[in-house]
């Protein structure tokens, strides 16, 4: 596949500018960045660029508004529609695509979880061949996943060629998903966060939030406690996708995604995280220009200084995964009988089971849940958590001891993990010596 | 004398930050260790029995571990590791950026001398513990440290700078057509290392347009003609090689192994002035870098003609552009004939830095040296995966410390 030419509609959204420094750089497109008034595309051009580190791309950035936009997209071929995440305004933009396009063209249209067979429907039959879904993560430049998600109608001749030019062309990492509710990264992702998010609830006497953050902290594979991770992604967005999930998914873990109360509240209040200076939690600037980090205690309803947590079973973690004893650092996760290390294990070992079990459900294979997650998250892919606990018998094991009866009697944990192979991600790289 | 073959070996990931992961180096060398040991199938307990016998010991290249992690004492170091590296003989070698060659070069000589049956030589730097600006002062020691680093900000970009310079004085070259050769240098290293899982750029963006755009904001110079898309990264990183006896490969393995074929180790003058002034009115600006290939040659009875590729000290875009004739590919002042018509590609008939080199690949000083020998190995044994080479029979590379000032050049091929 050879692309030269492309447009991006809603390119002076974050989404749209990233995916047009992608396009512009690794595959040198030319690409019309179309959005509603040319100086925030213009804007947008100078953050792409940046984006990607690469100031040649400029050249290849070519801002518009929609005013020239039939010319835009019959010059180009493909088409990747990036606008707002709303089923309604996305049809309207997707009909107007359809009467400008023929099918020699790829027309892509970027969500992270919309229903792809509804949009689908603005076009003609043999358009819908020309039709999928392609979802970015953000940033691109730093988080290379591609889940790629084609409708009942796609041509498969079309997502072969189009994963292999993302692949080798745009250093992308490609996934093929169904066309299901937020599809496999942030389903599996956000599964863990919001439940993490409950359970601070039901842990409010213990801290709520900082207390929990504290127990699934760097040291357990992810750069950045999961509580926190909602905050950076922004509140909304995280109430939009656990929603949307829980509304239209019927899996074991459905409970897992409601949204706790106190967010709702800190959501009603605007306090939609790091973008609006205060969420979860809040950098409060002291004197001197110190600045303090401040959490969301749920039982008092208020703000306060983050408490220092100093769990046995983590200080001894980061001790060893300090001195790179991986194994030694499981054994005393796995030997500590505290409440938090207990706490720590199951969701872990939750983790694990729900991306192989959601994996499974929606027909994709385990290592596709590696590569959402490594890709797109930079988290410790589920089958490297696997062989970091000590390989597939010991983590069915510790599952049936840990996980709840709930859990284990909706899964064939035999099956899922027979299906485990050996991950090509190596498990070292994410376990931070970190609190 | 006996012949020296490689068993293979193993490399860090060099897009970790180890800092920010937390990790020290004792974390560092237990990774490379772990992996080195496996790779070449073996195990600590054939270490523990070889020790006992004293038919081991481990060569350790660094350049600078006493300023990036404060910590001298490197050969000892290993005992840290495991139990395993208790009694064996180990110790610290150190010649700037080319320590990694020095460590090999020594324990290719104890096996040669059949005094060990197998050599660990490990390489490895930890320089993200520092600013850029602050490392930069570090690596100044590489030059001599009164004139060409104290007091200098980013003192090898602007030696480097002056090597570009001179090639273009020396030989008369036209200034936009030089600096288009280095940004495809810069371009075809990036390229390459898309295509190796280890390299430290794999996900990163450059083509050639980017690479000459210098003096923009996002490409700004940092010495002389010289932008950031002409210089290697500074990175974290380990790289381990395993040397052997004939005899313990006989004995041990059915499999054919590649072979030291030639060698070559010449100090040039400290000072990038007194390089330059030695080399006044010579054909080469770098004879000593010359010397080290054609003496690597002559102890292979090789030439240019024989090596179906090259894994070359690109820490700099203009270090790899001198390196093209300092290997013979062609004459000095030619070095553009092949690279523009692509000879030094991939798929070129001579082939420099398939892994990425130093510019795609990264630059943990200390570990480089070992981690291209590794990368001979592996296009010798077909191991190379995405960067694997069409031919590879015999594969040359030459690691230089300082400005050119200790130059190091190996030749391993198959038997």
């Amino acid at each position: 596949m050879d692309i030269h030419t492309i447009t991006v509609i809603g390119a002076n959204g974050t989404m749209g500018c990233n995916i047009a420094g992608i396009f512009a750089s690794f595959g040198n497109c030319k690409v019309y960045m179309v959005g509603r008034d040319i100086s925030t595309v213009e804007n947008a051009a100078l953050k792409a660029a940046l984006s990607v580190k690469g100031d040649s791309i400029l050249r290849n950035l070519i801002p518009k508004d929609y005013s020239q936009l039939s010319q835009c997209i019959q010059d180009s071929e493909l088409i990747f529609e990036s606008i707002v995440e709303d089923l309604q305004v996305k049809r309207e933009i997707n009909y107007k695509i359809a009467k400008n396009v023929q099918p020699w063209q790829i027309v892509c249209t970027g969500t992270s979880g919309l229903s792809i067979e509804n949009l689908a429907g603005c076009f003609t039959e043999e358009m819908k061949q020309r039709y999928l879904g392609v979802h970015f993560f953000n940033p691109p430049y730093n988080m290379t996943l591609c889940e790629i998600i084609p409708g009942k109608y796609t041509d498969r001749e079309l997502v072969k060629e189009l994963r292999n030019y993302m692949e080798q062309v745009l250093v992308r990492t490609t996934v093929e998903v169904k066309d299901t509710p937020a599809f496999l990264g942030n389903r599996i992702g956000f599964q863990f966060i919001n439940q993490a998010m409950q359970y601070a609830e039901k842990y409010k006497y213990n801290g709520g939030i900082d207390y929990i953050d504290a127990i699934l902290g760097p040291f357990t594979g992810r750069s950045m406690p999961p509580i926190e991770t909602a905050d950076f992604v922004g509140l909304d967005i995280h109430k939009a996708i656990v929603d949307h999930i829980h509304m239209n998914t019927n899996d074991y873990a459905k409970d897992s995604f409601v949204l706790p109360e106190y967010a709702d509240r800190i959501i009603q209040a605007g306090n939609l995280g790091r973008k609006a200076g205060k969420g979860l939690y809040q950098s409060v600037e002291k004197e001197a220009g110190e600045r303090k980090k401040y959490v969301y205690d749920i039982l008092k309803g208020e703000y306060r200084e983050v408490y220092h947590y100093s769990f046995p079973f983590a200080e001894d973690m980061i001790l060893e995964l300090r001195n790179g004893n991986y194994g030694e650092a499981f054994e005393s996760l796995k030997n500590n009988q505290s409440e938090e290390a207990k706490l720590c294990m199951r969701f872990i070992l939750d983790y694990i089971v729900y991306a192989l079990a959601i994996t499974d459900e929606i027909g994709g294979i385990p290592s596709d849940a590696d590569d959402v997650m490594a890709a797109g998250f930079h988290w410790i892919p589920p089958l490297a958590f696997v062989e970091a606990l000590g390989g597939r018998t010991e983590t069915r094991k510790l599952s049936q001891k840990y996980l709840s009866e709930k859990i284990l009697n909706k899964i064939g944990l035999e099956r899922l993990f027979r299906q485990v192979d050996q991950s090509k991600y190596d498990y070292r790289k994410y376990l931070r010596a970190k609190p | 004398m006996g012949k020296v073959y490689v068993l293979g070996g193993a490399q860090t990931d060099f897009e970790r930050n180890w800092n920010k992961e937390g990790k020290n180096v004792i974390a560092l060398l237990k990774e490379v260790v772990q992996d080195g040991l496996k790779n070449t199938n073996l195990h600590l307990a054939d270490i523990k029995e070889l020790n006992k016998e004293n038919k081991i010991a481990c060569f350790v290249g660094n350049f600078i571990a006493e300023k990036y992690i404060e910590q001298g004492h490197l050969g000892a170091l290993l005992t840290e590791v495991d139990e395993a590296f208790y009694g064996m003989p180990s110790a610290r070698y150190e010649a700037a950026c080319a320590s990694g060659s020095v460590a090999l070069d020594t324990a290719a000589s104890k096996i040669r001398g059949n005094e060990y049956d197998v050599a660990l030589v490990i390489g490895f730097e930890l320089m993200k513990t520092v600013s850029a600006k602050i490392g930069g002062d570090f690596l100044g020691r590489a030059a001599y440290y009164p004139t060409e680093g104290e007091g200098i900000e980013f003192p090898f970009p602007k030696l480097f700078g002056r090597l570009a310079d001179e090639l273009i004085d020396r030989y008369g070259y036209c200034e936009e057509r030089f600096m288009e050769n280095l940004a495809m240098i810069s371009a075809k290293n990036y390229g390459n290392a898309k295509r190796n899982p280890y390299a430290q750029t794999r996900k990163w963006f450059m083509n050639q347009e980017q690479a000459n755009l210098r003096k923009t904001k996002l490409n700004p110079i940092v010495g002389g003609r010289l932008a950031v898309s002409d210089c290697s990264q500074v990175t974290d990183g380990a790289a381990m090689v395993v040397l052997v006896s004939e005899r313990f490969l006989k004995n041990n393995f059915v499999q054919k192994k590649p072979v030291l074929k030639g060698y070559g180790h010449r100090v040039a003058p400290m000072t990038f002035n007194k390089k330059i002034e030695e080399s006044r009115g010579k054909e080469y600006i770098l004879p000593w870098t010359r010397q080290a290939v054609l003496d690597a040659y002559s102890r292979a009875g090789m030439g240019v003609e024989n090596i179906d590729f090259f894994e070359t000290h690109d820490c700099f875009t203009s270090s790899e552009y001198a390196a093209v004739s300092a290997f013979g590919i062609t004459e000095p002042g030619k070095e553009y004939t092949a690279i523009e018509r692509g000879l030094t590609q991939l798929t070129g008939s001579y082939p420099i830095n398939p892994s990425g080199g130093l510019i795609g690949g990264g630059h943990p000083v200390g570990a480089s040296g070992v981690r291209m020998f590794l990368d001979l190995y592996k296009q010798l044994a077909g191991e190379a995966g995405g960067y694997q080479v069409e031919k590879a029979e015999n594969g040359m590379m030459l690691n230089i410390g300082g400005s050119a000032t200790t130059n190091y050049t190996f030749i391993i091929g198959n038997e």
